[in-house]
């Protein structure tokens, strides 16, 4: 397993629409989660989300614009409540391209603490070559007769 | 009913991801499993019994031999352990492409 998360995915729109549906704190909220967000390095904000009980996350992130280049990328930190059982203290970076007639957006979500106990059962087990597996057994699954 | 702990505690050994991985090609028998150990047989049946407890594997009679196959389900469960933020950030994407089109 890396030690983060790492997607990317073809947009048919420009970069500048991408950009407003990343930045506009009412389309924000459509998208992703209510939140005070405002486009401004050190701005701090919160979402409220829905609690994640297997990722120790109690529904609000706490988070603080870290930097930005209009259009092209935008990073938060991304911070469990103190009261939460998850010590998550992570980065959360957009970066766009523009691809064709669309955006290619790269969502980066890094920076997991390994002293987070429910961050180091998963290296743990995930050791010894195990990354991997679970996209085949996703495979395996799909193949297998419906019981 | 299988319980949470007892697949990660199946999990934890290499030895038994070896033979997990092993099975993803197919099912096995006891035998074909333990010729890719340095480790007696009785030991192979050792780590398919734990296996099999977890759910991880289940067994079949083919003629004399038994054959071991792998039960993708306890996994699938670890999976979504593993990586509740990954399955969060492809909803919201998903969302994401549905406000778009709606701007």
């Amino acid at each position: 397993m890396s030690d983060g998360i790492y997607l990317d995915e073809f947009l048919p729109h420009s970069p500048a629409k991408v950009w407003r549906a990343l930045t506009d704190s009412g389309l924000m909220a459509r998208w992703l989660m209510p939140n005070d967000f405002k486009l401004e390095v050190g701005h701090r904000f919160t979402f409220q989300g829905v609690p994640m009980p297997a990722a120790g996350f109690g529904g609000t992130g706490h988070c603080e614009v870290l930097a930005f280049e209009p259009e092209k990328m935008l990073r938060l930190a991304w911070r469990a409540a103190p009261d939460d059982p998850s010590t998550l203290d992570s980065t959360l970076t957009f970066t766009l391209e523009p691809e064709g007639t669309g955006t290619r957006l790269f969502l980066a979500h890094d920076g997991f603490d390994s002293g987070d106990v429910y961050q180091a059962a998963a290296r743990r087990i995930m050791g010894g070559g195990w990354a991997g597996i679970p996209g085949r057994i996703s495979e395996v699954a799909a193949e297998l007769p419906v019981q | 009913m299988v319980r949470t702990d007892d697949v990660f505690a199946a999990l934890a050994s290499p030895a038994r991801r070896e033979v997990l991985r092993l099975l993803l090609d197919g099912p096995r028998t006891a035998g074909d499993l333990a010729s890719h150990f340095d480790m007696r047989r009785p030991s192979v049946s050792e780590h398919l019994r734990v296996l099999r407890e977890a759910g991880l594997v289940s067994e079949r009679r083919a003629g004399r031999e038994r054959r071991y196959q792998l039960e993708p389900s306890p996994l699938m469960d670890v999976r979504d352990w593993l990586d509740p933020y990954e399955r969060f950030w492809r909803d919201r994407l998903k969302s994401l492409r549905d406000v778009l089109e709606e701007m």
